[in-house]
């Protein structure tokens, strides 16, 4: 290689640069340094792209430099300096059906006492002292309802806005915890049924939003290895598995509030399309179980013609940008929308309704 | 070169190639026609071919921009509602950028500070990849001469070129999108929901997240064009160390600011008239920079900020003030003008500002590390440039082979210490 880049044996040329294509060399040797280095991780987001031929291309290329740069023991560095930052590559197991829950959901400390999701039915045991105990019906700042948000990147965009409107009462505590980039299609890239199984056995809500779909629209693999082709037959049947699954997970709590967000409109019509077809997916789910509310927010963000639109006029009458220039996501205006619209429901208890009010 | 930044251009979104082919070919020809009509001494009609360009260049971006913020804004004051057609196009990446160069390119034309480039050469210029989408908003002047003699492939800086690209990556991936994830995003969400001592170091993050984000930005973009032998000029010279607003601006987004003196403080008159003019033409450039970088309220206010700080400062005796006073004040006039800058409406600017006098939430975002790397940022502003040439020489000094893999060794330590997903870049929005 050095040869190669025989600048190094050339310093009369150091004092004002190098060749164009000894430069070009070092950099190729550089990046693959880099890349040898890196590979586990390069190869972790290929394996996390969605099924298509770029992924597959990706993970050809990826794994066999892994395993080359592995017998070399070149991604030790990586690996030592993960660790270091206390990351690992190890995500744990995927939380796919529901026998892993119990798993997923074992205690992390003796502190804890968990019940599994087909064995609980009744209000769970805390030992700690801030648990809540939600057959008591009476919030105060002490004792606040809580409210978790759960979702992609669109709740990136409206989460804080909404715990924000909601702690305007002293006896709520609201939580966003948004995942950007993630869904129920590739628990591989992040766990939504583990991480909502983990909430609700930790902390217990009173209250619970989930909002996914945005990057749902993909091929999936199933428990075989098997990709199930976006919206084919089986690819419809497994997803609604996982609705259901985290649905229940959800509402293990009979007392607790569930409410499952739909997609709004989106500007691209083939996207808005797809984003229908998954909304119609969770709306099924939700009217097969009583304690999951499915909120549609078509009508909340279409124009008078029904179709998606950027600016919509507000109570007043004024013209406000309710979404942002990608076409997906909602503004500030638009997170305050929907933020009302969800406290309205999550009010429609007359017992809640009274915590802002007081 | 003009075939690989159409490409990457046309990467984001072909229909936009377009859009710059538009503007190339409309420009360069008015250049072309303002240099014939001032060789034949018809004055009026070069200054007519540049009103029209400007005016097609400004249509441009008066489509793209800022025709729905001021149809939404006419239509809420008429309250006809939704009586004017609103046309919700998607931005073009980089339309404020190589809009604002190819207007430099027809007035220095007719300024006579240049001749008129080749097809080609002022396709390359307005183009050209590594600065197309968010700036350096380099000048024809800057450009053209480097673009007609060819970059010497015997000599590429290719140190400071690896340099410049690591510094610019650790600045976006590692300082900004940790400083946005760790307390920026979570504060100016929710401002209410965190104590002053958070908003506060939530402000103050900001303003070393937006810093690291676009000259972090600028540092790659510089990089890259030194590796195909361009020299872009300085876009950041540690702004945070400025004693005053002036000469912050003299270090912020300088390819910007030169390009608003040059083309519009001055043409308004400058300081040349009474002090009144001048403090009118100081507030019109500095608001009209603020809607340059959006067509919202919020950046008009925040370039008003700049534009009545600059107007008082010229009024107080700089002399008799401490410079440390003098840094302090400057520091956090830019900081609150962030505020506005950074904040989703006007309203939650001014959520922001409460916060930091009463808010009273909790303090769980606020640690060791996140003040150790706002002093630390804060601090390398004051570190004088010869140490960064020093660092450079070092890097220079080295054989080519070392530098590759010095480059490749950072980038693996960037891609390590960076968060999981990095946002983009700020300034790829104007």
């Amino acid at each position: 290689m050095e040869n190669g880049t025989g600048a190094e044996l050339n310093p009369q040329s150091r004092s004002g640069g190098f060749p164009a294509g000894q430069v070009f060399l070092s950099g190729v040797a550089g990046l693959t340094l880099a890349a040898f280095i890196n590979s586990s991780a390069l190869l972790t987001d290929a394996e996390r792209l969605p099924d298509s031929r770029s992924r597959s291309l990706s993970v050809a290329i990826w794994t066999p430099i892994e395993a080359a740069a592995s017998t070399l023991r070149l991604t030790w560095p990586r690996t030592v300096g993960d660790s270091l930052l206390g990351r690992s590559g190890d995500e744990g197991h995927i939380t796919l059906r529901r026998e892993h829950i119990e798993a997923v959901s074992e205690p992390q400390s003796e502190e804890w006492l968990v019940l599994s999701v087909e064995e609980e039915q009744g209000p769970e045991l805390h030992l700690d002292q801030g648990a809540t105990d939600t057959s008591e019906s009476i919030w105060d700042p002490g004792n606040p309802f809580t409210i978790w948000v759960l979702g992609d990147s669109m709740v990136q965009f409206f989460g804080e806005t909404f715990v924000m409107m909601a702690e305007k009462s002293p006896s709520v505590s609201a939580t966003a915890e948004p995942k950007l980039a993630s869904g129920l299609s590739r628990p591989d890239y992040f766990d939504w049924p583990a991480r909502i199984s983990e909430v609700m056995t930790t902390y217990d809500p009173d209250a619970v939003i989930l909002m996914f779909g945005g990057n749902d629209a993909q091929n999936i693999r199933a428990d075989d290895g098997r990709w199930l082709d976006r919206f084919s037959e089986q690819w419809e049947e497994e997803y609604r598995r996982r609705i259901a699954l985290v649905m229940d997970l959800a509402a293990s709590e009979p007392e607790r509030i569930v409410l499952w967000v739909g997609q709004p409109p989106m500007r691209g019509v083939g996207f808005d399309l797809r984003m229908n077809q998954l909304n119609d997916l969770y709306r099924a789910e939700a009217d097969e179980r009583q304690g999951v509310h499915y909120l549609d927010l078509r009508s909340l963000f279409t124009d008078e013609s029904g179709n998606y639109a950027r600016y919509l006029l507000d109570s007043s009458g004024q013209l406000v940008d309710v979404r942002l220039t990608d076409g997906v996501h909602l503004s500030h205006w638009g997170g305050e929308w929907l933020s009302e619209f969800l406290l309205k429901e999550i009010k429609k208890s007359p017992e809640v309704e009274e915590l802002w009010n007081e | 070169m003009f075939c690989s930044s159409l490409f990457f251009y046309g990467w984001w979104n072909w229909r936009f190639v377009f859009l710059l082919l538009w503007a190339i070919a409309s420009n360069w020809l008015a250049g072309t026609q303002i240099d014939k009509h001032l060789q034949l001494g018809n004055k009026d009609s070069a200054k007519n071919w540049m009103r029209t360009a400007i005016v097609a260049d400004l249509a441009l971006l008066g489509v793209f921009k800022y025709y729905d913020f001021f149809a939404v804004e006419l239509s809420n004051l008429l309250g006809s509602g939704t009586a004017i057609p609103l046309l919700e196009l998607t931005l073009p990446v980089g339309i404020s950028f190589f809009t604002f160069q190819a207007m430099s390119y027809v007035i220095d034309m007719h300024r006579k500070l240049i001749k008129p480039m080749p097809v080609l050469d002022f396709a390359v210029y307005l183009s050209f990849f590594p600065q197309l989408v968010a700036g350096p908003i380099v000048r024809a002047s800057e450009m053209a001469p480097q673009i007609s003699q060819r970059p010497d492939p015997r000599q590429v800086a290719s140190g400071e070129a690896f340099q410049l690209i690591l510094r610019g990556l650790f600045k976006k991936v590692v300082i900004s999108s940790w400083l946005a994830s760790t307390i920026v995003d979570d504060v100016f969400a929710n401002p209410e929901g965190h104590s002053s001592q958070e908003v506060l170091l939530g402000v103050y993050g900001y303003a070393i997240q937006i810093y690291a984000d676009f000259s972090g930005y600028t540092d790659i973009a510089i990089g890259v064009a030194l590796l195909l032998g361009f020299r872009f000029p300085t876009n950041f010279d540690r702004p945070y160390s400025a004693l005053s607003l002036r000469e912050f601006w003299k270090r912020w987004h300088i390819t910007l600011s030169s390009w608003l003196r040059d083309y519009l403080y001055i043409p308004l008159g400058g300081n040349r008239g009474e002090k009144a003019d001048t403090y009118r033409n100081l507030l019109i450039t500095m608001i009209l920079g603020g809607l340059w970088h959006g067509s919202t309220w919020n950046f008009v206010i925040w370039g008003a900020i700049h534009g009545v700080a600059l107007a008082v400062e010229r009024l107080l005796p700089k002399s008799q003030i401490h410079p440390v006073l003098r840094w302090i004040a400057t520091f956090h006039i830019v900081c609150f003008a962030w505020i506005f800058f950074r904040a989703e409406s006007f309203s939650s600017a001014i959520q922001v500002l409460k916060a930091i006098i009463i808010a009273s939430g909790p303090t769980d975002l606020s640690n060791a590390l996140l003040i150790l790397v706002l002093a630390a940022m804060l601090l390398a502003q004051f570190i004088p440039d010869s140490r960064s040439e020093d660092l450079k020489r070092w890097l220079n000094r080295r054989g080519i082979l070392t530098q590759g893999l010095a480059f490749g060794i950072g980038l693996v330590l960037i891609d390590m210490f960076g968060p999981d997903g990095v946002a983009p870049f700020i300034y790829f929005q104007f």
